[in-house]
């Protein structure tokens, strides 16, 4: 069979309808991906969940997303040095722990919280300004995810273009293998220049904190492995958040009485991110390659298969939540594969979680009245990306 | 209830610190996980239950 794939114009806010069927068994079958590889695909929470949780069994180094993404040119050539999303085991602890005090400490966390409720404050006054319709997508979310991973690195606003040209070609499953390095160049040339500047000038931003801390250590992080990391945390960082605001607002506005009891209750937000999380978690799925002869769910798979994981199948298992298939704004937030999960899990989730958080508190006190000016079947989704959601959204307030 | 870690394997992630701040803290240096009280009382056994839940390298076990 063909790895299902998510169809947003005919079900919106749901996995392909074939995922229930193969949850109930077998939860492991051969599937053909777009990109010409054949993998095993894993549907069902506790398979996703073992074989992400499990990096001694399951590599990331063909890249998590090259069953999709033809950029990644799954198999061939190295990883780049300090590409941490695609080195497994104590190499890839070592790089991630560097990041870590950062973006994913609690007190860190709540010092970085006024800032990104600053920004969003801002942007929701400059939309109130605005003329209606105002395009949600590229002038709200998309502007509030680049401002704040920017302003955590320190990347002025003239240089913004620089993570939105890469992560568009990044994200986009047309990016053929040797463009992917070509379109990125200019971000990572940038990067460079930056952290030469850092080492000579530190200041209070996460590039500067990282080169300060891992001097200390008795393996310094390169400048090679610094770029990979600032670079994939500039990428990463503003377009999947942005979608998931976009994509979010479109799901509490569609499924009834939602967006009205986040309004009346703006403390929701937190549980409410969670949850939109949870339910439209990445549709297209993660990808594992075996490093050894083992199997999943008595399933044998031999070293060297490639494994999809589907992350909002999973998180529709009846094994998880018994309603799963239900988007709730107020269900108590537990375990969900939304992030991923292994030491691979999104690096940057404390981080997406703040801002979402923020957005939807903001949002629901400051303008309950902002809706769609476009009904949802007119809306055009993301087709050639791994990061889904509306290409844009057109909005309306009073 | 006995609470133990296997440090060598966090990720620095936060999720338990976030969800039991009673029993896990994170190391300023690396985030990684530092145990508060190896013997929490009955009360916080939900949150450490939580906290094992959604801890994305499985370093914390409930021994008892």
């Amino acid at each position: 069979m063909l790895l299902p794939v998510p169809e947003e114009e005919v079900r919106p806010f749901d996995p392909p309808p074939v995922y229930a069927e193969l949850r109930k068994g077998p939860q492991v079958v051969r599937v053909a991906c777009p990109t010409g590889i054949d993998a095993w695909l894993v549907s069902d929470y506790a398979g996703v969940r073992e074989v992400l949780g499990d990096g001694r069994r399951f590599s990331t180094r063909p890249g998590q997303a090259a069953h999709v993404l033809s950029g990644f040119g799954a198999g061939d050539g190295e990883p780049v040095e300090g590409s941490f999303a695609q080195t497994d085991g104590p190499e890839h602890i070592r790089i991630r722990r560097n990041f870590a005090p950062q973006v994913s400490h609690a007190r860190r966390l709540a010092e970085l919280r006024p800032m990104v409720e600053r920004i969003t404050d801002e942007a929701i006054t400059r939309m109130l300004a605005s003329p209606q319709p105002y395009l949600l997508h590229s002038q709200f979310s998309t502007a509030i995810t680049t401002a704040v991973i920017a302003e955590l690195i320190g990347v002025p606003p003239d240089r913004h273009h620089l993570l939105h040209d890469a992560a568009t070609a990044l994200f986009t499953t047309s990016t053929k293998p040797g463009e992917l390095r070509t379109a990125l160049e200019p971000l990572w040339r940038y990067l460079y220049e930056l952290i030469a500047t850092r080492r000579a000038r530190p200041g209070d931003d996460v590039l500067s904190r990282m080169i300060e801390l891992s001097a200390d250590s008795d393996r310094p992080l390169t400048d090679a492995e610094l770029t990979a990391m600032n670079g994939a945390l500039l990428i990463a960082g503003f377009d999947t958040t942005a979608s998931m605001i976009t994509y979010g607002l479109v799901c509490l506005w569609n499924t009834p009485g939602q967006w009205e009891r986040l309004c009346a209750e703006p403390g929701l937000a937190v549980t409410a991110t969670e949850e939109l999380v949870r339910y439209l978690a990445a549709g297209t799925g993660l990808l594992r390659q075996a490093v050894e002869d083992t199997q999943v769910h008595g399933q044998p798979i031999r070293a060297g298969d490639y494994v999809v994981v589907a992350l909002q199948s999973g998180n529709r298992d009846p094994g998880l939540h018994a309603d799963g298939d239900t988007f709730d704004v107020a269900r108590k937030p537990g375990p969900h594969l939304g992030f991923g999960h292994g030491a691979h899990a999104c690096v940057g989730q404390q981080i997406a979680r703040l801002e979402l958080t923020a957005v939807l508190r903001a949002l629901a006190r400051r303008v309950p009245a902002l809706h769609p000016a476009v009904p949802l079947e007119q809306l055009e989704w993301k087709k050639d990306s791994v990061v889904r959601g509306p290409v844009e959204l057109p909005v309306r307030w009073s | 209830m006995k609470v133990a870690l296997e440090r060598d394997w966090c990720i620095g992630a936060g999720n338990c610190a976030l969800t039991a701040p009673a029993v896990f803290d994170q190391d300023p240096d690396d985030a990684v996980v530092v145990l508060l009280d190896e013997s929490p009382p009955e009360t916080e056994r939900a949150a450490v239950e939580q906290a094992i839940g959604r801890c994305p390298a499985a370093v914390i076990r409930l021994l008892s």
